[in-house]
């Protein structure tokens, strides 16, 4: 089989690369006021990201990171405010020991841990949110597609 | 409040490896309580049991229920729609309601998903401590409202023994409280000490569960 | 004075000597070689001899065997019983198997949590379902039932009673400290004829503690044997002081073992000078050596002392009958 160029425009061929999709669950007062969100829809043809605001980190349940990944998502990126600077006083601090957990079940069920963590920060722009996947991506590849992949109930 | 613990996620695995359809029946009550068996705790085993048996080759379908308590016949009933249509249940109540469910629905597997282990109080977020060992024969009055059945590693009547650490810890571990040791303040508080010179007389065990395995008869209450 | 048990440190006691008593640690199997050679090593140097009973939790040969090992080798053994590993019928029903081979002096103890058995290189058995059920005060009190009334816990009689001396352990300086001589006086009461306590290296605070007893008028009901750990490092001391509740070493000890040459012979002089020093404390009837698979000192160190020989009781009998006044 003759291997086609790899071009941006034969992207869309993902059975031949793996393109990780990365959730984004991004806390609100992390970034900048006027974050370009759009920067999402680029194609990519390293990985694949979705962008989603949350009002705060805190509000992410470990059943919720488990059933993105349970989906099918290749990994999740969550990022919040620093530490001692949540706007609901420890949302964040929940939202961390939250993921500690959710790694730790990755590990015991050998799906990897790299595939959830938390990044800290504040006044991100879109593209830096991108750069958070792009990151969370690239740890992702070695482990390989999600098992749950096309798995549909 | 009855305490349980979650099974290690592999020794789930393991016990449901081979089968295609699991429901998983959550409990509204104590194991909710503590974060081990209820609606929310159904809800993250779920994905992550399809997950590890995914990993492990062996892809399971996963129903959920949860139910106010396993321990009454009226609300486990209500799992009877969903059960003829799994190979098991992984019941994550405490070892009452798994047996429950098991005696109620003899035809299906039953495996449990927490391992009960105590009778407990809350003392902070996410600290449960044993109060409490249904020893059958309470005489918390004499120990000053502090019990060493329960919160004596040797169980001791006259205690303490010579292993209390010097900051009022256990010896057998290090994070629990010398219960004879809070006993003997509280004496000294009241001014009471005196009365821990008695010589308790060994404990009848016979109304516990070493006297045979527990069943409560009130005629007045029967049908 | 009428004798409890007529064992050989009761009439030690009774005569109104200083008494010495050893321990001596059952192997971790089958062999009875092992504690006929500790037996060959240390006659004469003790008026009775500890066999521990499961130490730690750790499985080695009864204390129950080991003391009729003793026996057999013509020295008094001191049995140990602790209430982890046996319910009141076992214990009761080994108390009378204990008379009947012809052991009369028993120490009563709580015993360590099984879970201390799973230590160093051991993996134990912390597993195991421990029994505690009754405790060492209560065991106090069934030796003291069987020895002057003939009868059980339950109430039913014996045949004819168990004559035991029966010894308790103490640790005056374990937390709550406050409460420790009244925990002494509750033994006492229970049945508690003599007692080993645990290892003194702060010679002024167990003092201290025995004055309060004495005090109570506590010394006079029970004979206190001071208990000594022959000390081999400072280590070994650092250790004792931080991990073993109710033993307080002085930070001086510590460094002086650090600073000797020879630690080991230098540890062999702080336990001749604890048995010189606990031997002058009014109330101290006694000492308890305790060398921890380290046997083969405890001679020497006995010598030095100036304890032996051992009093020949058969050689006065005329004082060891009339007793002294406790």
């Amino acid at each position: 089989m003759m291997m086609a160029p790899r071009t941006e425009i034969l992207v869309e061929r993902e059975a031949e690369v793996f393109r990780p999709e990365i959730v984004v669950l991004f806390c609100q007062h992390c970034v900048v006021p006027d974050a370009d969100l759009t920067v999402a829809g680029m194609a990519t043809s390293r990985f694949k990201a979705k962008l989603v605001m949350i009002p705060c980190t805190g509000k992410i349940e470990t059943s919720q990171l488990l059933s993105i990944l349970a989906e099918g998502v290749d990994g999740i990126q969550v990022v919040g405010c620093p530490r001692q600077q949540c706007h609901r006083l420890d949302g964040n601090l929940r939202a961390e020991k939250r993921v500690e957990r959710v790694r730790q079940f990755l590990h015991e069920i050998r799906m990897g841990t790299e595939r959830l963590d938390m990044e800290r920060g504040l006044d991100f722009s879109g593209l830096q949110l991108m750069l958070l996947a792009e990151r969370r991506a690239n740890a992702v590849k070695p482990l390989g597609p999600n098992p749950m992949k096309g798995d549909s109930d | 409040m009855i305490i349980a613990e979650a099974k290690p996620i592999l020794e789930l695995v393991q016990q449901l490896a081979g089968l295609r359809r699991v429901l998983i029946a959550g409990c509204g009550c104590c194991v909710a309580e503590c974060a081990a068996g209820g609606e929310r705790e159904v809800e993250t085993l779920a994905p992550l049991l399809r997950m590890a048996l995914q990993v492990e080759g062996h892809p399971l379908e996963i129903l959920t229920k949860t139910v106010e308590r396993q321990c009454e016949w009226e609300f486990v009933e209500e799992l009877a729609e969903l059960v003829p249509k799994v190979d098991a249940v992984l019941s994550l109540a405490c070892g009452i309601g798994v047996q429950a469910v098991a005696e109620r629905f003899p035809d299906v597997l039953v495996y449990p998903g927490v391992n009960t282990t105590s009778l407990a109080l809350r003392e902070e977020a996410g600290l449960w401590v044993a109060r409490c060992q249904a020893c059958g024969d309470c005489r918390l009055g004499e120990t000053f409202g502090l019990c060493p059945v329960a919160r004596c590693a040797k169980s001791l009547q006259n205690g303490p023994c010579g292993g209390t650490r010097k900051n009022g810890k256990c010896e057998v571990d290090e994070n629990l409280d010398c219960v004879w040791n809070l006993i003997v303040e509280r004496a000294i508080a009241r001014g009471q000490l005196e009365t821990l010179l008695r010589v308790r007389p060994p404990k009848d065990w016979s109304n516990s569960h070493h006297g045979g395995p527990k069943q409560m008869l009130r005629e007045d209450l029967r049908p | 004075m009428k004798l409890r048990s007529g064992s050989r440190l009761e009439r030690v006691l009774t005569a109104g000597h200083f008494a010495v008593t050893v321990e001596v640690g059952p192997p971790q199997g089958p062999n009875p070689e092992p504690i006929r050679r500790k037996a060959e090593l240390l006659r004469g140097v003790a008026d009775a001899y500890n066999v521990t009973d499961n130490q730690t939790a750790v499985v080695r040969l009864s204390s129950i065997a080991g003391a009729k090992l003793l026996l057999e080798a013509g020295l008094e053994p001191v049995m140990q019983m602790t209430v982890r590993d046996r319910n009141r019928i076992a214990l009761q029903s080994d108390l009378l198997g204990a008379s009947a081979l012809g052991i009369k002096n028993c120490l009563c103890l709580s015993g360590d949590h099984q879970k201390a058995s799973a230590a160093g290189k051991l993996k134990g058995h912390p597993g195991a379902k421990n029994v505690y059920d009754v405790d060492s005060i209560q065991l106090l009190a069934i030796l003291k039932g069987l020895r002057d009334q003939a009868v059980q816990l339950s109430g039913d009689p014996i045949e004819q009673p168990s004559p035991f001396f029966i010894g308790a352990a103490w640790t005056p300086l374990a937390t709550p400290e406050s409460f420790r001589t009244l925990r002494l006086a509750k033994k006492i009461e229970a049945g508690a004829d003599f007692i080993q306590t645990q290892a003194v290296f702060d010679v002024a605070r167990f003092a201290a503690a025995v004055a309060k007893a004495r005090e109570r008028g506590l010394c006079e009901r029970v004979a206190i044997l001071a208990g000594i750990i022959v000390p081999r490092s400072a280590r070994m001391l650092r250790y004792l002081n931080e991990h073993v509740p109710g033993v307080e070493v002085p930070e001086e000890m510590i460094r002086r073992l650090e600073a000797a040459p020879q630690p080991a012979a230098e540890g062999k002089k702080i336990a001749q000078e604890l048995i010189a020093a606990v031997r002058v404390i009014p109330g101290v009837r006694g000492v308890h050596l305790q060398a921890i698979e380290n046997e083969a000192v405890l001679p020497e160190i006995i010598a030095s002392a100036d304890l032996l020989p051992r009093p020949d009781l058969d050689a006065e009998p005329a004082r060891a009958a009339a007793g002294r006044n406790r």
